[in-house]
């Protein structure tokens, strides 16, 4: 099924890009593949392999490593923010971070709120994509209006959010009020949970739209053709056919929310909540911030780093363990 | 210490005001000669205030050719904390620094300070120590001498619409919070206005800690702190403290009392004359001034009934000098400093902004020409800051990391506005973590 090949290379990552396109002058560097024991593809020459791998490592080192290294080396001690004074205290900060009930209700408030913010963000998506099809006239300005708020800085879309829906002033928040709705993110939790999710999923819509319209123009034709014949209507054809073909895009999607809603959401956060009120929007990664960055308490701050990083890794493993054998990626 | 500095969701003022900043450093670049040195300072300061910075800004450079001053705002005193200490410890650090009074004891402490005796001493300038009016010296001095430049003092005064005050059958707001409380319900009932009273984004220095000040209650241990590192938070133990916070409440549970919310500055609120009072710094001046259209104006903070009021506490910053820097720049910092000290410079900053003046010298000039008789709530900052004779309770407050308990303190504060806690729960938890802070604190400063 050749046509599906582009939501493939979208929705699978680079688990099947084709590994002997070498061409060109990098072509000679390719041994035949009757070299005994060896790839079909490796480098005769160390240093090219060196060369080539050496930008990529060093966004690594610098990116990864060196930080990763930083924030574990501050995880064990308790510092004087300007870093005059380092006291070592063992596993003192991560016990008082796991004895504090304002871990706790941030880690429970972070994951429903990713789990809520996934559902919505990937139902509306698929909900727009799925529309696309059927709008005939003005898809172009369909589509254009549906990708504008990626064109945002998340800080202005969250300013504007917090506008609208400020209780004092916002005009939404005067519509939601004069139905008898005593809208007030100020002072009710939450109202205020609600409006970080509503701002990060209209934030997030357009980025899933991108990929599920895509891998919806790759399924075939002819086999939606063949289910209309079948007598399948619109939605029928979308959940017996499209749907299970684009499950590999699904995939890749629910990781990107999910990365997005751990660890993106900051800036929406930052403009609309600061956290608040009472610490009802306070994710677990932006938790790593005020704490860190306004109170200074590195090591807390590090610590917490260090527990984010951990479940993001045991998170990205469980997920890709559990969903990859679901998945069909040789559709 | 205002609202427009703690305006957190002001985030669009902010960047135009970034961009001003920068568009001001461009030209400044462009036209001025290639030797001068460079001296960065950051800033806390926004809104109309940053405008006023700026003019300060060109009038240094424009007042000698060695030295070009370069002011960058990094928005309120927390941010403008939290960036500094980021940046000094990978040696970018400015070699200015607007820090507030909350601050203090965290960069006397610091071990990246330069004294500012010491600099000005070694670069040949004779500043008057004993000028400072009393409230900056006695929060300020440290075995008589300063370890910062003050710069903004300021100190909480009570803003009102005195339009709304009318329409309500009231001459003025009234001298305790009984009455005060009897007439904003008032405002409220007769339909005058919805918003009877706007809470400041630093509420927690204008209405909590200030109010412990005046009604000589004791905000922690040890002097609130002056007198030694092992001090603890007892604020949760002042059953005055504790009703404040029980007013509050009440008033926010029926509408007298509103939050602007994030996206908005409170102080909006009140220059738009939506909302009829408003407790904040007398720093509010500059912005009122130039932009409420209603009859506005401001008196003394109000006190319990039957209690004497204490003098209120100094907020705002100083200017610290940071280690690490050349000695072109620590001369420049000098001149700037000097400059900033100058009596001439004080007057006009004061007038300029509503910020106290800090010397003597100031006061007094500000006060012969009758600028005060002029603009009479110009002068209840000063006069509420030396009323009476300071207690260990209305000094101040110098607790170390103070930065960290008030965030909690507000966090805990936030939870009795959403009804999760009472006040006395709020105050309790805000104490028994703000005291872990204080301990932590101690504890890597045991030695020094």
């Amino acid at each position: 099924m050749p046509a599906a090949d582009g939501s493939i290379e979208i929705g699978g990552g680079a688990s099947r890009r084709p590994r002997t396109s070498g061409g060109l002058a990098l072509g000679r560097l390719f041994p035949r593949a009757s070299s005994a024991g060896l790839k079909t593809a490796h480098f005769r020459q160390p240093w090219l392999a060196a060369g080539l791998l050496t930008p990529q490592l060093l966004i690594l080192v610098f990116f990864f490593f060196i930080p990763s290294y930083k924030a574990l080396s501050l995880a064990f001690v308790q510092v004087d923010p300007f870093g005059g004074i380092q006291i070592f205290v063992g596993l003192d900060n991560f016990l008082a971070l796991f004895a504090s009930a304002d871990y706790r209700d941030s880690a429970v408030f972070t994951l429903w709120f990713s789990v809520v913010q996934n559902v919505l963000t990937l139902g509306l998506a698929g909900l727009f994509a799925f529309a696309t099809d059927y709008v005939i006239r003005g898809r172009g300005l369909y589509r254009s209006i549906i990708l504008m708020p990626y064109a945002i800085a998340p800080v202005i879309s969250g300013v504007i959010w917090a506008f609208l829906f400020n209780p004092a002033v916002g005009p939404i928040a005067e519509m939601l009020q004069a139905i008898g709705i005593p809208w007030d993110p100020n002072r009710r939790p939450f109202d205020a949970q609600l409006l970080v999710i509503i701002a990060s999923v209209w934030k997030h819509v357009c980025y899933d739209y991108i990929f599920l319209v895509a891998a919806l123009l790759a399924v075939p034709a002819s086999l939606l053709e063949a289910a209309t014949l079948d007598g399948a209507g619109h939605i029928r054809r979308f959940f017996a056919i499209s749907v299970p073909l684009i499950t590999p895009t699904i995939f890749f999607l629910i990781v990107m929310n999910f990365v997005y809603g751990l660890f993106e959401t900051f800036g929406v956060i930052d403009a609309m909540t600061r956290g608040g009120p009472a610490g009802a929007t306070n994710s677990l990664v932006y938790k790593v911030y005020q704490d860190g960055f306004v109170q200074l308490d590195l090591g807390s701050s590090a610590a917490q780093s260090v527990v984010l990083m951990i479940v993001a890794v045991v998170f990205t493993v469980l997920q890709f363990r559990a969903l990859e054998r679901k998945v069909n990626y040789g559709v | 210490m205002t609202g427009n500095k703690r305006g957190h969701g002001a985030v669009i003022g902010r960047l135009l005001a970034g961009a001003a900043v920068a568009a001001l450093v461009l030209q400044a670049g462009g036209a001025m000669a290639e030797e001068r040195t460079k001296i960065e300072w950051w800033h806390a300061l926004g809104g109309r205030l940053a405008e006023i910075v700026d003019k300060l800004i060109v009038d240094f450079n424009a007042s000698q050719d060695k030295y070009e001053l370069v002011g960058i705002n990094k928005g309120n005193y927390e941010e403008t904390m939290a960036a500094m200490v980021a940046a000094y410890r990978v040696g970018q650090q400015p070699t200015l620094v607007q820090a507030a009074e909350r601050g203090f004891l965290t960069m006397l402490n610091s071990g990246a300070v330069v004294p500012v005796p010491e600099l000005m001493e070694k670069q040949g300038y004779d500043i008057k120590w004993d000028d400072f009016v009393a409230p900056v010296a006695g929060f300020f001095l440290v075995d008589g001498k300063p370890a910062a430049m003050p710069f903004n003092s300021s100190t909480p005064i009570f803003w009102y619409n005195a339009d709304h005050f009318k329409a309500a059958g009231f001459d003025k707001p009234g001298e305790t919070w009984q009455e005060i409380d009897t007439q904003l319900r008032a405002i409220k009932e007769k339909g005058v206005s919805d918003c009877s009273m706007v809470l400041a984004n630093d509420f927690f220095w204008s209405m909590l800690e200030n109010y412990a000040a005046i009604q000589d209650q004791p905000w922690g241990t040890k002097a609130n702190g002056f007198g030694g590192l092992d001090t603890e938070f007892i604020f949760n133990q002042s059953p005055m403290v504790v009703g404040q916070l029980e007013r509050l409440q009440s008033w926010m549970n029926d509408g007298v009392l509103q939050l602007a919310g994030q996206g908005l500055a409170p102080d909006q609120l009140f220059t738009s004359g939506q909302c009829s009072t408003f407790v904040a710094s007398t720093a509010a001046h500059a912005g009122v001034e130039s932009t409420a259209k209603f009859n506005w104006s401001a008196t003394f903070l109000p006190h319990e009934e039957g209690v004497e009021p204490k003098n209120s506490t100094i907020g705002g910053g100083a200017l610290w000098v940071m280690k690490g820097e050349t000695d072109a720049e620590y001369a420049g910092a000098a001149a700037f400093l000097d400059f900033v000290a100058s009596p001439a410079t004080q007057a006009w900053w004061s007038k300029e902004t509503g910020y106290v003046p800090v010397t003597m010298t100031a006061y007094e000039a500000i006060k012969a020409d009758g600028y005060y008789d002029e603009h009479p709530t110009r002068e209840i900052a000063i006069l509420q800051l030396s009323r009476g004779t300071p207690t260990d309770n209305s000094r101040g407050f110098r607790f170390g990391n103070h930065n960290q308990s008030m965030q909690l303190l507000v966090k805990e504060v936030q939870s009795v506005w959403t009804g999760e806690k009472t006040a006395q729960q709020a105050l309790d938890a805000a104490v028994e973590q703000g005291n872990q802070i204080l301990r932590q604190y101690e504890k890597l400063h045991a030695g020094g």
